[in-house]
């Protein structure tokens, strides 16, 4: 494979593959600690090893798993859902990889430092982490690290934009677009408009390192918290709707139909997107420095756009006729699992609850349910299906399952018992708890989980290596798809849609399935033609 | 105890909704995942959208976002209101690296009570309050940023370097109840805990003198 190719579908295999392998990377640092704390007073990790794992695995799986996944499909895909021969500005495209690459081997180097790496936590709040409180070059190695993996992503982003507004064929109109493209519009928006903020914010802790003195002043501490979750709300997003999206066009295709509720859909994304700019203080009702009543009335807003995106889901799947392929399983999980992160955020979005919860173990299992139960789950349904069009083989079905069914039990049995330890009272970033706090059993089902999760992982990983050894040939579309995609080779040629492979006909968001339908019904009044008009 | 009070109407309405919620959209699941599945030999439908429906869905929506915000909103300032005619306790908090400070300033014949602890091998300071007070609470740091979390009252607040928080708790019963570091500080940020020991006003009286003579004589505990 080349690695300076500047052919949109390379460089997006190049994100999506790097971004596994740093998954399952920051994943294993998840297994220690809770291997750590399946047991009260463990002494297998000290105070300041664990300090460092709950720093890199937060940041890795945000800064460089998930978000730059969820770009990574874009660059991948936008170009072939919207007809276009490539991406725009493919070199900025690549630069934004590289960029990446090299910020997540600078932090990962902090490891590799004489104090160790960065130990502060994914938001490193000053003046705990300026220069006096965390002397180690472990931290500096985290803010370039992280300053060059998200300057990597607002690149990417752009061009990902770029090619939506500039590169879509003729009669491909923005409502034409499938929910997927619609998706990253909405991502990239955020993109670009909330992660020069988390620069910012490097900057004044890079500063802050130069002169700790700075920090002597409330000011600057809780104006980076201001400007961090700035940034840090709209990322949320940034790793959930492409997930979401994704979620919704397998939920479509393996129900023989078209997208339920689709101009709504994008209504509520692009909504979600501008409220989302301005929740950032519900991270800071405890801060005692935050508008409460502002910040509360912002974010539960925003529990309407998501009733309508659920709405969109539940109505596509009710009027269906469902195929339970792999990637269809990890979809419909999605469903119910992202939505107790959902339920969940409402009430962290509450000050009354959220004075109890904050900084505590449910908000860990909130975050969880949305990241882990809620987007991996739409990641790889993402991954088993578009897996066929970018390598032209099928993953294992059978694998597949076993995958899923694993992941289901591990993260249901990692995760809900974290809700109860937190209400409990168990706060989070805590490497031990003693035998007293009766945290204990909760914690041991939790860290059994976990183990169930690497099993999953496992499987995952036999099922892509055995898939690609012995390959079984996918055909252009083993899935019936609807977007453009489907319409050329798997793998796609490096033009996408040369002359041999002309686009078919634009005429909805959900292209073939038209052309199907007219396939059919044009051929004349056959016996079939009466097939799909019952409403 | 009105925080603890005022969480559990709060969560307790929030968890029914949202157990409603997640029955409902499971409930509607299994009827696609049942009745709509390739073998029972229905087509899929070709309705596009529902815009009545979606619109009614919409507003109903809406109501319940503009309820759980005024409601929400009115029990965080109840939960913040303090009535007049109480009588006050003064304590000064101060967090640092790592353990908790409590001043009482004049507070036993204009003399300031200190209890300092220094969390090692579980010895952890005690903020003794009387109960049906008001007990107002400002809250600073010495280093970084540490937060102050009584879970059983269900309540935290952040302690600032170079910033003052002030809160109010009250205590209807007495009880000894833990209280632990919220917000991560480093490398003993787990042993960062204390406790709350809420005791009749004339002990607490008792409490402080006793305090007051000892730190007199430089025997301070």
């Amino acid at each position: 494979m080349s690695f300076t190719s500047t052919d949109h579908k390379r460089i997006g295999l190049l994100i999506v593959g790097t971004s596994l392998v740093l998954m399952s990377l920051v994943g294993v640092l998840a297994l220690l600690m809770r291997s750590q704390l399946a047991l009260p007073d463990e002494t297998f990790l000290d105070a300041h090893v664990y300090n460092q794992l709950f720093t890199i695995h937060g940041s890795g799986m945000i800064y460089m798993v998930m978000t730059p996944f969820a770009l990574g499909l874009g660059v991948y895909l936008v170009p072939l859902q919207i007809g276009a021969p490539g991406i725009a500005m493919p070199r900025t495209t690549l630069m934004g990889y590289w960029l990446y690459v090299c910020g997540a081997v600078t932090m990962l180097s902090g490891f590799a430092a004489n104090d160790g790496a960065h130990p502060d936590g994914w938001f490193s709040y000053p003046p705990l982490a300026d220069r006096v409180n965390s002397p180690s070059v472990g931290s500096d190695l985290w803010i370039v690290g992280v300053f060059l993996a998200v300057t990597g992503s607002i690149l990417i982003g752009w061009t990902v934009l770029w090619t939506v507004l500039r590169k879509r064929a003729p009669g491909m109109t923005m409502m034409r677009m499938p929910v997927f493209s619609w998706s990253m519009v909405a991502t990239c928006l955020m993109v670009v408009g909330s992660f020069p903020a988390l620069l910012a914010a490097l900057v004044m802790l890079a500063v802050g390192r130069v002169d700790p003195a700075v920090f002597a002043s409330n000011v600057w501490n809780i104006g980076y918290q201001h400007i961090f979750w700035f940034y840090g709300h709209p990322v949320v997003y940034v790793m959930f709707f492409p997930y979401l999206a994704a979620v919704g066009e397998v939920l479509a295709v393996f129900s023989g139909r078209r997208f339920f509720a689709y101009k709504g859909t994008v209504l509520a994304l692009l909504t979600f997107a501008a409220l989302s700019m301005s929740v950032w203080g519900h991270h800071m009702f405890a801060t005692g420095q935050a508008a409460n009543d502002y910040y509360s009335l912002t974010s539960i807003l925003l529990l309407m756009p998501a009733g309508i995106e659920y709405f969109a889901l539940i109505g596509t799947i009710l009027g269906g006729r469902l195929v339970f392929r792999t990637p269809m399983l990890f979809a419909l999980a999605f469903i119910p699992q992202f939505l107790i992160g959902g339920l969940t955020g409402v009430m962290v979005g509450t000050p009354v609850i959220d004075y109890h919860v904050h900084d505590s173990y449910f908000v860990v299992a909130h975050l969880h349910y949305v990241l882990f139960a809620g987007s991996a789950f739409g990641l790889f349904a993402a991954v088993y299906y578009w897996f066929p069009k970018a390598t032209g083989a099928l993953l294992r079905e059978n694998l597949g399952k076993l995958h899923f069914w694993l992941l289901v039990a591990g993260t249901n049995l990692t995760f809900l018992p974290m809700f109860a330890l937190g209400y409990l009272g168990m706060p989070r970033r805590v490497y031990t708890y003693d035998a007293i706090d009766g945290f204990g059993w909760l914690n041991l089902l939790s860290s059994c989980g976990a183990g169930v999760l690497a099993l999953a992982m496992v499987v995952f990983i036999v099922n892509v290596l055995e898939s690609l050894r012995s390959r079984r040939p996918a055909g252009d579309d083993p899935w019936g798809g609807q977007t453009l995609e489907w319409a050329t080779s798997s793998p796609p040629p490096e033009m996408n849609f040369p002359p041999e492979r002309p686009l078919p006909p634009i005429t909805s968001y959900a292209p073939l399935l038209d052309l199907e339908k007219q396939k059919r019904t044009g051929a004349g009044r056959t016996p079939a033609a009466g097939e799909g008009s019952q409403a | 105890m009105d925080h603890r009070r005022v969480f559990g109407e709060v969560f307790t309405l929030e968890t029914a909704i949202a157990s409603f919620v997640f029955a409902a959209v499971l409930a509607l699941m299994a009827v696609a995942v049942i009745r709509r599945r390739a073998g029972t030999g229905r087509h899929p439908s070709q309705r596009a959208e529902n815009n009545r429906l979606e619109s009614y869905y919409l507003g109903v929506l809406g109501v319940v976002a503009v309820f759980l915000v005024v409601y929400t909103a009115l029990a965080n300032h109840r939960e913040h209101h303090t009535p007049a005619d109480r009588p006050t306790t003064r304590v000064e908090v101060t967090g640092f690296q790592w353990c908790w400070e409590f001043r009482y300033p004049r507070a036993a014949a204009q003399r300031t009570v200190s209890v300092q602890g220094n969390c090692r091998d579980k010895q952890f300071p005690t903020l003794v309050v009387p109960t049906g007070t008001t007990v107002k609470i400002k809250i600073t740091s010495k280093d970084v940023i540490h937060s102050m979390w009584i879970p059983a009252l269900r309540y935290k607040m952040d302690a600032f370097p170079n910033h003052r928080n002030t809160f109010a708790l009250t205590f209807n019963q007495t009880g000894r109840w833990r209280g632990r570091c919220a917000e991560f500080c480093g490398q003993r940020h787990k042993s960062m805990d204390f406790w709350v020991k809420a005791v009749p006003p004339d002990e607490y009286r008792k409490w402080l003198s006793t305090q007051a003579a000892a730190s007199a004589t430089g025997a301070a505990v």
